[in-house]
């Protein structure tokens, strides 16, 4: 496959590509928020009126100067700034815009509040007794989605529920229980959040660095009650997102304080601010697990419990834990499931996707649980995972009869490029985990023109936070319409240009953008051969777009240029497409013993990936290296190599840090102990070995544009797993905690030496 | 009170009027409108804001402008050369160096330096070399290789050249 | 074109900006006017610049740069033997520089790792030392060298040992208008082996959580002047006597770096904090102690660690 070049590539080499942070306006303001800075709290008295006194303060507003609006996408539990209680250190509780940073900062010091402390709630089992601190005293009142089972700091409650479990756990020959704490982690996105917002007249211009311009122009059209042909999100260049800037977040903020200063104002977060005050982290789970398997090692029930930290409001965490009991199921064969899933209100920050929410984490637990369950067995984990793995014909967790699983292959083809059995030194071992994760078919659009030179546009409303998924579009048109990708332009990223798009999310862009741009492409392909058709006195079967022509099958030299067709298009002969195409089907399923249904109840085009990973652990201080890593992933066809190649080289180094270094600390009075880069470890070039990657490579049916699934998200869910399964291997000893920092590495082979 | 001084940055002369505790970041981005060089943290960790100062590599979000006063200053933006690419900044496109690109100034900065110091670093020496540029979307490898093909295309050059 | 910077435009300040006055001097002399003004000195500019966009320090209202006074840069030797260590000499250029990595050893392992490598290109050693950090990483092996810190002042210059230079966490014995302009590593003794490694958890960009240093002087395959001290264990770098001798006279055998290092870990005063928690820290004390006391004695043999120890002692690829 040729290398193509990004669209976007040269402005980043070069650095003149601007990100939401570089641009200025004329008269622009520059915003900054009050943060709560308390874990909980009831505010006695908020006093803006010194800050408002400093010369060259434009605006302070507080949740008073905005719409009495609550939202949330299943409970409606949050206001734009706090609300009589602060609920999180980084709950905004007023926004000052100033002629300068320094003076906007002066001027938040100027803002008084006083608390009156509220106890803390950060513990999940303790959350859930009686009598406890409740999160939001109030939770009965909110509006919320029926379906969501709620009841005092449980935010949510689902189950997945299959077959009889404690029939056949009690049947069961071999059962292993396990529990496992893993720590909250973040997105750690490089580029800070920033958002640019500008009234003209009724209307609201944003340049925000999300990964969602529509959802937050949705945002920002509910909380402050305006039509959302108002609002006009755009997003510059934007340095990545890994979930941390989905859902809208600031930019209905910071158009209230533009309108309120009549003047543009720029919001910047600083890195702890981009640590401590989005409401989208990766949430602390509690899990436990109980697994029963015949002597042959066949999977026969599974039991389980998953707490997971909801945070101080609900997003799409209920959902997250719903979803995760998918991730506790497994891409395996278990005939009889009875697992619940648990959300907990705490007065921490908010939890929300972040790149494959839940399934890095509960994978984490299942694969340590299976290789547990191996070893009690006496299976090589291997082999125990290749007699239960799913395959095609097999019955999902909720019933989905599978099609196009591939989950054996990635096995096999990781355990080679690994070196899988061969011996190794002390202290060294090789681990292996599975996993797996949906496709989301969702609507999608794009418009595609061709100039009057032939020069090709794509408009496109779809997000490109840095994975590609937009720069590939070109490829698909390109083969379709016989043009190379290099001479397509793209507008993106834009509400008021493109269609509606669902966002850089849930590893959608691709399979969804592509398939409406090989429509759109389509379509222009069957104008042009029309155009065609007189011309070169030929009917359309026997034309074909090769190399910026439409030419005569097997008569190359008859042939017409696809620019001097665009040149003559005129009226009825616009060459002017939208495409959206057929939104591929999502796979029955029976989930009607599940309660707390709240959606993705079967995996559409699901994606499988195994990792296996070489560690040296170093007994003596728990420092763990990665000396290798093999990851394959069946993500159906791959489309662009390269950036293929990108996700699943990204997606490990950011499972090697979950497992490793990355872990969110909360201390007792709820507050993040870590909230910058020092102490927040992510992994660096020199921590990382290189990166063995394996492409199963198969078409899938209904799936995405030319049999692909979704790949942004998947590769970073087996690692963790993999990685805690090594070192137990390695030391003997089990790290029940995420991350497995050096100390707890060598806490666990410190007791297990003891025992 | 403010501070008269002049910046060098890519070979242009820049006169500046600055309080002391500005930064050379905050100079560089907000007083030059040079952008290409960004902010990424608060503690010297993620290397975004990197830039060459007489040669070597410094994190301008720690260092203060009034320092920089004379002394030759390199951002990105000062690395292509008449419309060409530098060969780091070509080899990190065809390698898939870049996704996001807000690490990439800086890490193509921390780059040119390691070159100029090893100019056939090993894989090794090329990720210890960038250890101060946290990258999120790429996991480093196609960034490794990049840097590998630059530094054997610019010693190439520099032999064919002899 | 050099003092520009030292001129007041006279505009007037907009916003404060930080610090309201700034000089740049390129001779000692004008180190002691802004000294006697009440400027705070700042070199590299790495540890106070990061310290104030943290909010953890306040940038002060006067500061001088010295980054430009010729009397504290360069290396050199001394005619005694010992090295003549300019305050503004980075990290880099000492981590780098052949002559230390020969002979003082556990300076290179320290230089080597502080920071990332524009951290280390920019940041100095007077830098390093003025700004007391506990787990600061060229101060054990210093110590252990027995270098002495010169602290020079309109009245002349004071000599004091680094081991005394700092007196708590930021703190430092140099009087107001002293400034820290060299650092002088004595001569060594015959034999002398050196090893300086702390506890890693990545393998670049870390800070010392444990650290620890040991440099001897080997005479007839035995120690014959050990000196062991210990980073980011107790208020201040400091030498272990307890452990010192037990090593002195010795082979420095396993079993005696063994009972060295406890004797370390026993000596240490390590704080439980976000990077880890005091138990972990005291474990961790006896057995980086141990390994650098190892890979002293072979070094000492010819053999033993790479520069910098600390990546070689935890197992790297």
């Amino acid at each position: 496959m040729a290398v193509v070049i990004r669209a976007d590539g040269k402005e980043k080499v070069t650095g003149t590509g601007r990100y939401a942070a570089d641009l200025t306006l004329t008269g622009l303001l520059h915003a900054r928020f009050k943060f709560a800075e308390i874990g909980h709290a009831r505010i006695r008295r908020l006093d803006t009126s010194k800050a408002k006194a400093l010369a060259g303060v434009f605006a302070v507003i507080t949740q008073a100067d905005v719409p009495d609006v609550r939202y949330g996408l299943f409970v409606k539990d949050r206001t734009l700034f706090a609300k009589d209680v602060v609920r999180w250190e980084g709950e905004v509780v007023a926004a000052v815009a100033a002629l300068t940073p320094e003076i906007a900062r002066r001027a938040v010091e100027l803002i008084e509040v006083d608390y009156e402390p509220l106890p803390v709630v950060t513990d999940l089992e303790a959350a859930l007794e009686a009598g406890v601190q409740l999160v939001h005293e109030g939770w009965a009142d909110y509006a919320i989605d029926e379906r969501v089972l709620r009841d005092g700091n449980q935010a949510s409650l689902s189950s997945l529920v299959k077959g009889d479990a404690d029939a056949a756990m009690a049947r069961a020959a071999v059962v292993v229980k396990s529990r496992y704490v893993a720590d909250g982690s973040s997105g750690v996105p490089i580029e800070p959040r920033a958002i640019v917002a500008e009234w003209h007249g009724d209307k609201v211009q944003i340049w925000s660095s999300t990964q969602v311009p529509f959802a937050a122009r949705t945002l920002v059209a509910e909380t402050l009650k305006l039509p959302e042909n108002a609002i006009r999100v755009s997003v510059p260049f934007m340095g990545g997102g890994f979930g941390a800037k989905c859902e809208g977040h600031f930019e209905p903020q910071t158009a209230a304080l533009a309108r309120a200063a009549k003047r543009p104002v720029k919001l910047v977060f600083s890195r702890r601010e981009e640590f401590l005050a989005p409401d989208h982290r990766r949430e602390g789970m509690i899990i436990e697990l109980e697994t029963g398997a015949d002597k042959d090692g066949t999977v026969v029930a599974r039991r389980g419990r998953l707490l997971t930290e909801n945070g101080a409001y609900s997003n799409d965490a209920p959902l997250i834990a719903q979803m995760a009991l998918h991730f506790l199921a497994g891409p395996y064969k278990v005939p009889n499931i009875n697992i619940t899933a648990q959300c907990v209100y705490t007065n921490t920050q908010p939890s929300g996707s972040i790149r494959a929410p839940g399934a890095p984490t509960a994978a984490w637990a299942l694969e340590q649980h299976l290789d547990e369950l191996s070893a009690a067995l006496g299976m090589d984990p291997v082999a125990f995972r290749r007699k239960n793995l799913l395959a095609d014909g097999d019955e999902g967790p909720t019933r989905q009869i599978m099609d196009s699983t591939h989950a054996l292959a990635t096995l096999d083809k990781a355990a080679e490029l690994i070196g899988y059995g061969r011996p190794l030194p002390e202290g060294e071992a090789i681990g292996i985990a599975c996993g797996w994760w949906p496709s989301f078919p969702m609507s999608s659009g794009i418009y595609l023109k061709l100039n009057a030179d032939g020069s090709p546009t794509i408009i496109t409303g779809a997000q490109e936070c840095g994975t590609g998924a937009v720069m590939t579009l070109p490829i698909l048109a390109g083969e379709v319409l016989g043009l190379p990708p290099e001479a397509f332009s793209i507008i993106y990223q834009d509400t008021e240009t493109g269609p509606w798009d669902g966002g850089a999310g849930g590893s959608q862009t691709l399979f969804n953008n592509g398939r409406a741009t090989i429509a759109a492409a389509e379509e222009i392909k069957s104008q042009l051969l029309k155009m065609a058709e007189d011309l070169l006195e030929a009917s359309r079967a026997d034309l074909e777009l090769v190399d910026g022509k439409v030419q005569v099958k097997g008569s190359p030299s008859r042939f017409v240029t696809i620019a001097s067709l665009a040149s003559t298009a005129t009226g009825d002969q616009q060459l002017l497409a939208s495409g959206v195409g057929v939104v591929p089907p999502t796979p029955a399923s029976d989930a009607s013993g599940c309660i707390g249904r709240l959606g993705v109840e079967s995996f559409a085009a699901p994606t499988f990936g195994t990792h296996a990973v070489h560690v040296k652990v170093d007994r003596e201080t728990g420092v763990v290296r990665i000396l290798g890593v093999a990851a394959v992933q069946d993500s159906g066809t791959i489309v662009n190599q390269t950036g293929a190649m990108g996700q699943v080289t990204g997606g490990v180094v950011m499972g090697i840090g979950q497992a490793l270094s990355e872990g969110i600390q909360v201390a007792s009075d709820a507050r993040v102990r870590n909230p910058y880069l020092l102490d927040y470890k992510l992994q660096t070039a020199a921590d990382v070995p290189p990166i063995k990657v394996g492409f199963i490579g198969i078409a899938a049916p209904d799936a995405g544009p030319k049999g692909s699934k979704g790949l942004g998200e998947p590769p970073c869910i087996p690692t963790p797993g993999a990685i805690a399964n090594a070192i137990a291997l390695a030391t003997g000893a089990r790290v029940r905690q995420l991350p497995a920092t050096p100390h707890r590495v060598w806490s666990a082979v410190q007791q297990e030496t003891k025992r | 009170m403010k501070y008269t001084a002049t910046l060098r940055v890519n070979d242009i002369a820049y006169p500046v009027e600055i309080e002391p505790g500005r930064t050379l970041l905050s100079v560089i981005r907000d007083d030059l409108g040079l952008t290409g060089t960004k902010e990424g943290c608060d503690d010297s960790e993620c290397g975004a804001c990197m830039v060459l100062l007489d040669g070597r590599p410094v994190n301008s979000c720690s260092y203060l402008a009034l320092q920089a006063d004379g002394r030759a200053i390199t951002t990105i933006e000062g690395l292509a050369t008449d419309g060409e690419l530098h060969p780091i900044q070509r080899a990190m496109l065809e390698a898939g160096g870049v996704q996001c690109g807000f690490c990439t100034p800086g890490m193509i900065i921390s780059a040119t330096a390691l070159i100029a110091r090893t100019p056939r670093p090993t894989d090794d020496e090329i990720r210890a070399g960038i250890a101060g540029n946290l990258c999120r979307c790429t996991g480093y490898q196609p960034i490794v290789a990049a840097i590998s093909a630059a530094a054997a295309d610019m010693a190439g050059k520099q032999s064919s050249a002899r | 074109m050099t003092a520009m910077a030292g001129t007041p435009s006279g505009v007037a300040p907009v916003t404060t900006g930080g610090g309201a006055t700034f000089s740049q001097p390129t001779s000692l002399s004008g180190v002691y006017d802004a000294l006697a003004a009440g400027a705070r000195v700042v070199a590299g500019g790495t540890d106070l610049i990061v310290g104030t966009r943290q909010g953890k320090l306040k940038m002060p209202d006067h500061v001088v740069a010295v980054d430009r006074v010729a009397e504290m840069r360069g290396i050199r030797p001394t005619a005694d033997g010992g090295l003549w260590l300019g305050a503004l000499t980075p990290h880099e250029d000492i981590a780098t520089n052949a002559l230390i990595r020969e002979r003082w050893t556990a300076l290179a392992d320290g230089s080597a790792i502080v920071g990332s490598h524009a951290t280390r290109n920019v940041g100095t050693l007077g830098g390093n030392l003025m700004n007391a950090s506990p787990a600061a990483e060229t101060v054990g092996p210093l110590v252990c060298f027995g270098a002495v810190a010169v602290l020079a002042s309109r009245g002349g210059e004071r000599r004091v040992p680094v081991a005394d230079l700092a007196t708590g966490p930021g703190r430092t014995s140099a009087a107001a208008g002293e400034v820290l302009i060299a650092v002088e590593l004595p001569a060594l003794a015959a034999g002398t082996s050196s090893c300086y490694a702390r506890l890693e958890y990545r393998r670049q960009m870390e800070i010392a959580v444990v650290g620890a240093t040991a440099v001897f002087a080997m005479k007839g395959g035995a120690i014959a002047g050990a000196h062991v001290a210990i980073t980011a264990l107790s208020a201040t770098i400091r030498r272990i006597a307890e452990a010192e001798g037990i090593l002195n006279g010795s082979d420095g055998s396993p079993a005696v770096a063994e009972r060295a290092a406890q004797a370390v870990a026993a000596a240490s005063r390590p704080i439980d904090d976000v990077r880890a928690p005091a138990d972990y820290r005291r474990a961790m004390a006896a057995v980086i102690a141990r390994r650098v006391i190892t890979g002293a004695v072979e070094r000492a043999h010819g053999a033993g660690p790479s520069i910098p120890a600390s990546d070689a002692l935890h197992g790297a690829r």
